[in-house]
């Protein structure tokens, strides 16, 4: 069955600085509803600006994005606020949680931000914390939490507005093998329901693991498929 | 600490290089501190404008301690020049030929004026200052004392001089000032001869200074001296400074209490913002303090850098503030020298020192304290003070906002402030020392509108009936009109449709047991209750039989209050009067008001001051002063007019307290602009969460503006109070300089209502304050402020 992609990426190419060379050059990608795509290369190698794009963080030089079937390289900002809080949801490698609001506000936030109403948004937190197995922490502050349990708060909040996509940002890399393993393990079962994911990470292995396609960035340009010896 | 010895060079540069990279925070540090230092400035000035104006104009215009006037005719010049060498005599200068002369201005009558003929304003006596125009340089030309505008001749204007040969016509090519006004206008001293009546005698003035002229008795010696030198009727006449200080004295000190109010409010504020934004500077340099220690910087080379961090812009904004002061000084003292009579005013070369060192020397030790700490703290405790507020502050808040049913970002807004309760407790200030100001500035000026309307009684007696005798309107009478003529003035007010009511006024001293001196009494011919005089205490005269009416200096000078009697010797008759009630009748000298009954002897043709008259609705008054002078002719000394005396100080006042208000709202609204970036920035990375996270533009300038509604709140209550109360004060200490009790009515200007719709400048401060930041914070990219961190 031919999936329709998700995110497609036609010519996009990011500078920073005029004169420089561009951070991503003429890449062009599609992703697959459903796929998990893993996003690999060295530092500076262009993944966070790819991220950054598709996430509507930022904006490309040239080139087009479309996302959950917009076109967001020519949204305003307030538009793409909007593109992120219904289509998008971000995990990062440091969890970004806000240390003064409690775990259950930090998952209600992205919510309250698209305009749910209350009850909505407090019975899809509940049931994100449940899930997350973080349920008896909802009172607490992130502070008070492991970093297990701060990036199982992130992902909550990441999915609260049930976003066409995921994208993580080396959401191990902050974090002890074992605990690395059951987050991965999480992010594979959102994925077997059916969540589309995006994968940025160093880490081989956690590639390999979970996701069913990885693209490498060398200097901003794809690298073509390593075909196996 | 080990101090840096040569190595100063290094830090310098590091702190410069630090506000090349905080431009917004280093323009934030340069305006808050030039409006300070500008504010500061014109404090000072207006502090030294208002102490003793009189005394130092006086000095610096080589006022004249007695002006005599001489008949030329008695005495030749040498008889004139020889008293310059009399014993006593300091300085002398003269003699300037004078004339009086009648004067007409757009075709209406405009009284009487003495002018002097003299070749140059400058002298050993009576230095005039030129206000505006150029010293008159040949015939037909005029300088005017005073200064131009306010209805009446401005420069270029015509005067016409009545009574002489060929009417001729005096164009004002300028306006100046004697300290001691010498005379009403001066000419070129070949014109005094052709402005001179047929007949007329040829006068002339000698002005003289003196070693001894503190009292009326030691003038009263010296002009005696002069007398005896000249031959026998050469002396007419003679004027004291004495005179024209007690009347300068009592306008000017009246300003005084409000200029020091605002003063100290926008001196108070400027140390708190400056403090604020310099040590909220520093501490926001934090982390980088941190990474420069970590490449070896010694502790005292970071106190340097930071200092010079804070120190450049500072300088850059204290130089343009008392710039700036200065510019803004020249217009203040133009009107505050002409509140106060005097020639000129200037910015004292101290307040200029004074107020940028201070300013400076308050940004170095703000900034020494959080930049002794930051030397102190080791390479990872500064970092980590520079990354983000305590943990723990503000958390209950955030608590408590989330179960509110507000927008959210209103809520995460409003919770805010209590991560950091120190700048919070510094901005809450600047805004409430903002606020109070705007409130009692709209407060002042409406307590100053009724303290004007009750003195001018501009809205109750919108036109009077006065002789143009002598000075004109006011000036008393010069030729007395006859019984025809009063009777005349009474029959054409009554016949106008536009009258509502008329009333003769007449004036003149009585004698009170208690009081040294004479008592001016005025005595209306009629029902006055529609006068509008204000009441401090007591009623009008009217509703209480044999009732009359006093200022306060009466009171305070005969130990008599309200509801006492006190016995009235007008002249002609002896009666005992009750004291209704006390008036606002702001002067040093006691006065009594009543009826022509209650004050029997008082009316006569001699005392008849002026015709009251009110208007019904819809009259002008202007249409109706041209009718009523139709009706009576240009021969009658009687003449209508709607001009009001007395009321320059008010208008002055009010556009100084509205330009004092104004800087220290603006200087509170920078001190909110800096806190509100120095929250922007430390929490850029929580702005890029939020915005990662779908927070719109307009709900991020949502969030931030809501940082400072809790502070703008409660600095509304603050200043609301705070406003009325210093309002009450002031006002009270102004009309204590002006020996006058006051209505109650004069403070009472604050309706609920209006006080609720003033609090809101608080509001408008802080949003105002935050607008620029918050939209910054807005259109920020949100990976660049998640990677600015």
């Amino acid at each position: 069955m031919q999936q329709s992609a998700v995110i497609r990426l036609d010519g996009v190419t990011k500078t920073y600085q005029t004169g420089a060379p561009p951070a991503l050059a003429d890449l062009s990608l599609d992703v697959a509803t459903g796929e998990v795509a893993a996003v690999m290369g060295p530092s500076g190698s262009g993944k966070s600006t790819l991220l950054n794009l598709i996430a509507g963080l930022d904006r490309p030089t040239a080139g087009t994005i479309t996302v959950a079937g917009r076109r967001i390289d020519n949204l305003s900002e307030s538009g793409l606020a909007r593109f992120r809080a219904r289509h998008v949801g971000i995990i990062f490698q440091f969890f970004n949680l806000l240390d003064d609001l409690t775990v259950q506000d930090n998952v209600l936030l992205p919510a309250q931000l698209a305009g749910a109403s209350r009850r909505t948004a407090r019975a899809r937190a509940g049931d994100l914390l449940e899930r997350m197995g973080i349920e008896r922490h909802r009172d607490d502050y992130p502070a008070r939490l492991s970093g297990g349990q701060r990036q199982r708060v992130a992902i909550a909040r990441a999915l609260v507005n049930s976003p066409d996509l995921l994208l993580a940002d080396e959401p191990t890399g902050a974090l002890d093998t074992a605990t690395g393993l059951a987050i991965g393990r999480l992010l594979q079962e959102l994925n077997a329901d059916g969540q589309t994911l995006v994968l940025v990470t160093h880490d081989p292995a956690l590639a390999e693991r979970y996701a069913a396609r990885t693209v490498r960035l060398l200097d901003g340009r794809l690298e073509p498929a390593r075909v196996p010896a | 600490m080990s101090w840096p010895g040569s190595n100063w060079l290094g830090p310098v540069r590091t702190a410069t290089g630090g506000v090349l990279r905080h431009k917004v925070q280093a323009v934030a540090i340069g305006l808050v501190v030039l409006v300070s230092t500008a504010s500061a400035t014109l404090g000072f000035t207006l502090l030294a404008a208002s102490n003793a104006p009189f005394q130092h104009a006086f000095g610096a215009q080589d006022g004249a301690h007695v002006t005599v006037t001489v008949n030329a005719a008695r005495a030749s010049a040498a008889d004139l020049a020889a008293t310059r060498h009399l014993g006593g005599v300091t300085a002398a200068a003269g003699p300037f030929s004078e004339s009086v002369v009648q004067t007409q201005f757009q075709g209406q009558p405009f009284g009487q004026f003495t002018l002097a003929g003299r070749g140059s304003p400058t002298g050993p006596v009576d230095d005039i200052v030129l206000n505006a125009g150029h010293w008159p340089h040949g015939p037909g030309q005029v300088v005017l004392d005073g200064s131009p505008g306010g209805g009446g001749p401005g420069l270029g204007s015509t005067l016409t001089v009545t009574g002489v040969p060929g009417t001729p016509a005096l164009t004002v090519v300028g306006f100046g000032n004697s300290v001691t006004s010498t005379a009403d206008g001066w000419v070129t001293p070949g014109e005094i001869t052709r402005l001179q009546a047929p007949g007329a005698p040829q006068s002339a003035q000698m002005l003289y200074r003196f070693t001894h002229a503190a009292s009326y008795g030691e003038v009263r010696a010296d002009v005696a001296e002069v007398s005896r030198a000249l031959p026998p009727g050469t002396v007419t006449g003679a004027a004291s400074w004495l005179a024209a200080e007690n009347q300068a004295t009592g306008n000017g000190a009246i300003m005084e209490p409000f200029v020091v109010a605002f003063a100290l409010i926008g001196l108070v504020m400027a140390v708190l913002i400056v403090g604020n934004v310099v040590s909220g500077a520093v501490v926001a340099g934090y982390q980088r303090i941190g990474v420069l220690k970590s490449i070896g910087l010694t502790p005292a080379q970071v106190v340097v850098a930071y200092l010079s961090r804070v120190g450049w812009p500072a300088l850059v904004g204290c130089l343009a503030g008392v710039v700036a002061g200065n510019v803004l000084a020249i217009p203040v003292l133009n009107n505050s020298a002409g509140a106060y009579g005097v020639g000129s005013q200037q910015v004292p070369w101290w307040a200029s020192v004074v107020a940028p060192a201070g300013m400076f020397a308050l940004v170095l030790l703000a900034g020494f304290g959080p930049a002794l700490r930051a030397g102190r703290l080791s390479a990872a405790e500064a970092i980590a003070a520079g990354r983000a507020p305590r943990a723990g502050r503000g958390y209950a808040a955030h608590r408590l906002a989330s179960r509110l049913r507000l927008p959210r970002p209103a809520g995460l807004g409003l919770a805010a402030p209590f991560a950091r309760p120190a700048r919070t407790a510094v901005t809450l200030a600047a805004i409430a020392f903002g606020a109070t100001a705007v409130i009692f500035a709209f407060g002042l000026n409406s307590s100053l509108s009724r303290a004007a309307a009750s003195q001018t009684h501009s809205a109750t007696i919108p036109v009077r009936v006065e002789q143009f005798g002598q000075g004109g309107p006011g000036g008393g009478p010069g030729q007395m009109p006859s019984a025809a003529q009063d009777a005349a003035v009474t029959a054409a007010l009554r016949a106008q449709p536009g009258t509502l009511h008329e009333v003769a006024l007449y004036g003149n001293g009585v004698r009170v047991p208690g009081i040294a001196g004479n008592v001016f009494a005025r005595a209306f011919g009629g029902d006055a209750a529609w006068t509008g005089y204000g009441i401090i205490a007591g009623r009008w005269y009217s509703y209480v039989p044999g009732g009359v009416d006093v200022n306060t200096a009466f009171l305070d000078q005969s130990g008599l209050a309200v509801g006492d009697t006190a016995t009235v010797n007008t002249g002609t008759a002896q009666v005992t009067v009750r004291i209704a009630g006390e008036v606002f009748e702001p002067s040093s000298q006691p006065r009594i008001l009543g009826s022509t009954r209650t004050l029997p002897g008082i009316a006569t043709p001699a005392n008849l001051e002026e015709f009251d008259v009110a208007l019904r609705p819809g009259v002008s008054a202007g249409g109706y002063v041209q009718a009523v002078n139709r009706t009576l002719g240009g021969r009658n000394p009687w003449q209508a007019t709607s001009q009001h005396d007395g009321g320059q100080f008010y208008s002055i006042a009010s556009g100084l307290v509205g330009l004092l208000a104004l800087m220290v709202a603006i200087a509170a609204g920078l001190g909110v602009l800096n806190t509100v970036l120095m929250t922007t920035r430390d929490r850029v990375h929580d702005l890029g969460v939020f915005k990662a996270l779908g927070m719109r533009p307009g709900q991020v300038l949502t969030m931030v503006v809501c940082w400072i509604a809790v502070p703008a709140v409660v600095g509304a209550a603050i200043a609301a109070p705070a406003a009325v109360a210093l309002n009450t004060a002031t006002v009270h200490a102004m009309a204590g300089t002006a020996h006058t009790g006051i209505p109650a009515s004069f403070t009472q200007v604050f309706p609920p209502s209006r006080l609720a719709l003033l609090s809101l400048a608080a509001v408008a401060i802080a949003v105002a304050g935050a607008l620029l930041p918050a939209s910054w914070a807005a259109r920020a990219r949100p990976a660049v402020a998640l990677h600015a961190e």
